[in-house]
């Protein structure tokens, strides 16, 4: 399971008639896969998909949506493919529709686990498609080695918004003490991102500020609501802030300092940005969370394509640092969370790169 | 009690019951009178337990019919023998470790201690302490069964049956079917006491292997053979031997074994047990096994003479005693290990423990001899489907190609692939169990064949036969045991077997 | 003629019993030489509250269990009774408030879905092990479909009180598993059900013989598991005070080792609901405790799985087993 799989985001939609939407859906067709979407006005021989983990999270959902928002903005065909958390799965539905679509096909794709990209890029390359991927990939796999067909790669950098986000936290406390930490999954990258943010942030207090103790909880709210209580019988009132790599391990820790009445008393940050925590730094119980911004990612993912095809640009043209970028993290503590809440980021599909913040960095 | 007297409590007529392969009744009657008790005897597979099952509304018969106090009935199922007055006491134990003696005794009846929808343990437990004073059982009726011993289990499934005597008002019958199998002298004599007693009140049909004890507690004695009645005693004027003689009573065909055949041994011992025992299995045995020689042993059912074929081939390990194979001690801690000194055994279920039904012929012939087509780290097929060709000319299998799926062949054909499996392996000792169990009487003569030129070719065979005759006509040695311990040994040259009278002496 | 005592038919299978409390016991005094805040009044709270939710979901996998059969259908019936439950009380996305009264609708959904199980179990004769897989992963899609992915969250204090609220000190979720474990204890030992249910798991043939409805019974007990995961999914959404698809993530894993770990053997037939409350404080005092005793992340999964097995071996009567499956 990869990080982003956990990640959840705040989403700008309006809730209820996001419901609404996805009320349609059948418990088995969401086991099942591929979700044919209500066809409009046809104005392209193009059709788009976004294929992800899950719609069960609310970051792939928004993904999701974030497609079918573009698609209908240019009155394209749009399906949703769902791994379910199966490698397999997921390329063998892209393989499926690339043959379905005679190739002519733009898939904006996070993949299961990092080889699958490969096999993903190499399969819509062959069918004469065009593919984004997004989060995962092996890092001697690049979209100019596959031109035009691999646009482009996309992801969230987790080192310097782990490492503002920490800061958020000790400046909660004053800057100086202890603090816990709850990990993802040891071997995914945003974890080991995250971390490495964290052990920045923490590094550059001199001391100050001491990590009592660093678990994974594998991004699960219910085994990070486990540790935090071991916490609080092991470190009792040395621990001045809670450091959580997602907003639901976040919430787990925040739950079992409310069972202790420490709720609101030790700072907790999260990342992802999920409502819950925004209503969490609200209350002045979280002291903050990166929010990204996964209805950008979702329609980007095709928008840039479609920008090719249509002779908009010519990706072959552009410089690596569209082919493959980080996208925005917004820092939202109690002093910005009114301002973002009432003003949420906006996507502009013709604004193609205006997001990007630099080069993906490989630092293995 | 509304029935006259002179109505049998229980009559069966002309009831037939066949099961794939078998025919286990072939137009039984037989009557239980009012406090009475029957005697049923026969051989392993002679359909005593058949009966009683059809009885107890666990088999439903073919053909005939059912009458219970002269009354025509179905009984479908134990519970509605049960309510019919009709309770079983089974050879295989049914009392649940993981239940207290009391609920074991009610299972299925509790709703005579319901209360609000929950069970009164202490009416319960105190209706379970009445059963179990019948049976002279001083145990809490709380306990888990799983503490008690296998002779006390029984006791409490005595106890289960007698709890029919204060819950049916009419007659009831109890069925035992073995009951003393595992019960010590002191145990059975309480039994035999509580079934004096019972008598007043109840009619009952006795299963035993030992004719002893049928004589001791029957009024009437039913011998069985071949699913059949074969023959009705009445009366205590009845000897063993009078039983003995009904109870087997075919002549035996020297030609259908192939005694001409018969090698006469050599003086070479491939194996030899000494004082071998095994607790609970079977105790003191020795025997020497020579090159050439087929070597029977009779015994029923707990004889231990399966325990002792299985300890013979590493399945398990014996207790004491030593074994020699070619002279040189051995200890056998598990299959490969006899296999690789020789010693193979062709188990009696050949479906679950001899061959792998999904297997190719060639594949199941060269499983336990796999090393030997191994180059390099791999299978060689060549060798193997050459190896396998050349058995089943040899042994005329009648199979499409070596790679047929071996489940698709017949019986008698799957038994000479087994037979091929052993002989691949290069055993010299092959132990048979029952090799000729559910396979037609064709494949039974070319398995007499096979065993014929296994002892020609200097190899010994440990034959555990279907049926007396089947040992005695292929056997040049017999040992027969009974409850663990050889009780007779015969030498068996071609015209000077013993007789199956002789051996069912020393069996039962 | 003389009456006989009963014959104790081994002192090492008296031993084995108590192999799982042994090993609890060892444990707590191992973690609590190594860091006596273990041994606090405020941990063992701690312990009781993590220990809440396990509990209640173990008392209906028990019952599946000593009936021989499996129950993967947890997450599922958990994740689909916190989801509606959370829709139902007072809450940002529906405009329903039920307050207590959502919670037993949730069970009954939870009940329902257990029932849906065995049904489909006994009547199309399918193996508890694929069915349960089913409806768990469609318990799992429709929670997802209800909400698409996002979280509801609650704001009815009363329905939070289930998690927050403290008797004597001790939060609400545990005098709720209490009373979960003694409706459990009391159907075991003093209803035919509990009965029937040891007589299944051990031989069903057996059962059947003795006239035990085997089928019916087999619907009962999935139903009477569901509600009992309908309850902790309840509870589940009062600790976290959201619902979502993902909220019941672990909780199989977690439910069948306690389950096993406690002594009650996945053949069926051997265990009690006893054994199981064992097992989760086994498992819960164990997490607790490698945190408390410092032990590197890595290191922690590997003693997990080593004492599962040991708990396992300890327990097994394995003289009784000829082939292992």
């Amino acid at each position: 399971m990869q990080s982003k799989t956990a990640a959840r985001t705040h989403t700008q939609l309006n809730r209820r008639s996001m419901l609404k939407g996805l009320a349609g859906l059948s418990g088995a067709g969401l086991l099942g896969g591929t979700f044919p979407m209500p066809a409009i006005a046809q104005e392209t021989t193009w059709t788009l998909a976004n294929s992800m983990r899950s719609l069960a999270n609310p970051y792939h959902a928004t993904f999701a949506k974030g497609g079918e928002e573009f698609a209908k903005s240019i009155g394209a065909k749009y399906e949703m493919l769902v791994t379910e958390g199966n490698s397999e799965k997921g390329v063998s539905d892209i393989k499926a529709l690339l043959q379905r679509t005679g190739g002519k096909l733009i898939v904006n794709v996070d993949p299961n686990d990092s080889p699958d990209a490969r096999v993903i890029v190499e399969e819509v390359k062959k069918a004469g498609g065009f593919v984004v991927t997004q989060w995962n990939k092996p890092d001697d796999l690049h979209p100019w080695d596959f031109d035009p067909n691999y646009v482009a790669h996309m992801s969230f950098d987790g080192v310097p918004n782990a490492e503002a986000i920490a800061n958020a936290l000790f400046g909660a406390f004053g800057g100086e003490g202890g603090i816990v930490a709850l990990g993802g999954i040891l071997s995914n990258v945003p974890a080991i991102e995250r971390k490495l943010g964290l052990d920045n942030a923490i590094a550059k207090t001199n001391g100050k500020v001491k990590l009592l103790d660093f678990q994974p909880a594998d991004w699960n709210e219910q085994k990070a609501f486990d540790i935090m209580q071991a916490w609080i019988t092991r470190f009792g009132d040395q621990i001045k802030g809670v450091f959580a790599a997602n907003d639901g391990m976040g919430m787990g820790a925040l739950e079992a300092l409310r069972q202790n009445s420490l709720a609101g008393t030790v700072p907790v940050v999260g990342i992802d940005g999920i409502d819950a925590a925004l209503t969490a730094v609200e209350a002045g119980e979280f002291a903050g969370t990166v929010a990204w911004d996964p209805m950008w990612t979702g329609a980007m993912g095709l928008a840039i394509p479609y920008a090719h095809v249509t002779g908009k640009i010519d990706i072959t043209k552009e410089p690596k640092e569209h082919r493959e970028f980080y996208g925005t993290g917004v820092i939202v503590t109690k002093d910005t969370v009114a301002a973002y809440k009432a003003n949420p980021p906006k996507t502009d599909f013709n604004d193609l790169w205006g997001k990007a913040t630099g080069q993906v960095q490989y630092r293995s | 009690m509304n029935a006259p007297s002179s109505i049998p409590a229980l009559e069966v007529r002309g009831v037939s019951k066949s099961f794939p392969g078998v025919k286990a009744l072939d137009n039984v009657s037989f009557t239980i009178k009012r406090n009475e008790v029957v005697g049923l005897i026969g051989e392993n597979g002679a359909g005593k337990t058949s009966l009683l099952k059809v009885l107890n509304g666990i088999y439903q018969p073919d053909e005939g019919e059912l009458l219970v106090d002269g009354r025509p009935v179905t009984l479908a199922s134990p519970r509605q023998a049960f309510d019919t007055g009709i309770a079983m006491v089974f050879q295989e134990q049914t009392i649940l470790p993981s239940l207290t003696v009391a609920q074991n005794i009610f299972l299925g009846r509790e709703e005579e201690f319901l209360r609000f929808g929950l069970v009164s343990k202490a009416r319960m437990n105190e209706a379970a302490a009445a059963e179990l004073k019948k049976v002279h059982l001083d145990i809490h009726p709380g306990t888990a069964c799983a503490k008690l011993s296998f002779a006390d289990r029984q006791m409490v499934e005595i106890a289960k049956a007698l709890s029919l005597d204060s819950r049916i008002t009419g007659n009831i019958t109890i069925l035992l079917d073995e009951p003393t199998s595992v019960l010590e002298r002191k145990e059975v004599e309480l039994l035999f006491a509580i079934i004096d007693d019972l008598k007043k009140r109840a009619s009952i049909a006795f299963i035993s292997h030992r004719l002893d004890e049928v004589l001791a507690v029957s009024d009437r004695v039913y011998v069985m053979r071949d699913g059949k009645v074969v023959k009705e005693f009445d009366g205590k004027d009845v000897t063993e031997k009078d039983m003995h003689q009904h109870m087997v009573g075919r002549q035996l065909h020297t030609e259908y074994y192939r005694e001409a055949r018969q090698t006469a041994c050599s003086e070479k011992v491939l194996i030899e047990a000494r004082a071998l025992s095994k607790a609970g299995a079977f105790r003191n045995v020795s025997f020497a096994l020579r090159a050439g020689e087929v070597l029977g042993i009779a015994g029923v059912i707990g004889s231990g003479r399966e325990d002792l074929a299985r300890c013979l081939a590493g399945h398990t390990k014996a207790d004491a005693g030593t074994l020699e194979v070619n002279g040189q001690r051995a200890r056998f801690a598990s299959v490969p290990q006899a296999t690789a000194q020789g010693v193979g055994l062709v188990p009696a279920e050949r479906k679950v423990e001899g061959l792998v039904a999904q297997f190719s012929v060639a594949e199941n012939m060269t499983l336990a001899a796999l090393p030997k087509f191994v180059a390099k780290g791999l299978l060689n097929f060549g060798a193997e489907t050459a190896q396998a060709k050349s058995w089943i000319d040899r042994l005329k299998i009648k199979t499409p190609s070596p790679h047929a799926m071996t489940g698709g062949l017949s019986g008698g054909n799957q038994q000479k692939v087994v037979l091929a499996k052993w002989r691949i392996a290069g055993v010299k000792v092959l132990i048979l169990d029952h090799p000729t169990r559910g396979i037609d009487v064709g494949a039974k003569e070319d398995v007499y064949e096979l065993v014929r030129d296994m002892t020609s070719e200097g190899l010994a065979v440990i034959l555990l036969g279907d049926t007396l005759e089947e040992v005695i006509g292929l056997s040049s040695r017999i040992l027969v045991m009974r409850d663990g311990e050889v009780t007779a040994s015969f030498e068996a040259p071609p015209g000077g077997k013993p007789t199956q009278i002789d051996l069912v002496q020393h069996m039962v | 003629m003389q009456t006989r005592k009963a014959t104790s038919f081994s002192y090492l299978e008296q031993w084995r019993r108590w192999a799982p409390l042994a090993v609890l016991i060892a444990l707590c005094i191992l973690i609590g030489l190594f860091n006596p805040n273990f041994l606090s009044t405020g941990n063992f709270i701690r312990l009781l509250n993590s220990a809440a939710i396990p509990v209640v979901l173990c008392m209906g996998a028990t019952f599946i269990i000593l009936m021989g059969s499996i129950d993967l259908s947890v997450e599922g019936i958990v994740a689909l009774t916190a989801v509606i439950v959370s829709l139902l009380v007072a809450n940002d996305i529906t405009t329903y408030k039920l307050g207590l009264f959502a919670v037993p609708v949730a069970m009954a959904i939870g009940g329902i879905m257990g029932l849906v199980n065995g049904v489909v179990h006994v009547k199309l004769k399918t193996p508890s092990f694929m069915t349960t897989l089913g409806i768990g992963f469609a318990g799992l899609g429709i929670a997802t479909a209800i909400l698409g992915g996002l979280t509801v969250r609650i704001a009815d204090p009363t329905f939070r009180y289930l998690s927050l609220g403290r008797i004597l000190g001790i939060p609400m979720a545990v005098w709720i598993a209490l009373a979960a474990f003694l409706v459990a204890l009391t159907i075991q030992q003093r209803t035919r059900i509990g009965a029937w249910i040891y007589a299944i798991g051990t031989d069903e043939v057996t059962a059947r013989f003795a006239g035990i409805p085997v089928e019916k019974t087999r619907i009962l007990v999935f139903a009477l598991a569901g509600l009992f995961y309908g309850l902790g999914g309840v509870l589940a959404a009062a600790q976290f005070g959201q619902g979502h698809a993902l909220i019941a993530q672990g909780r199989l894993f977690t439910t069948i080792t306690a389950v096993v770990v406690g002594g009650t053997a996945l053949s069926g037939g051997v265990g009690s609901v006893v054994n199981s409350i064992i097992g989760v404080f086994i498992v819960v005092v164990l997490a607790n405790g490698m945190v408390l005793m410092g032990i590197e992340p890595y290191v922690q999964q590997g003693v997990q799985g080593l004492l599962i097995i040991a708990a396992v071996a300890l327990a097994l009567d394995r003289s009784r087993l000829s082939v292992v499956k």
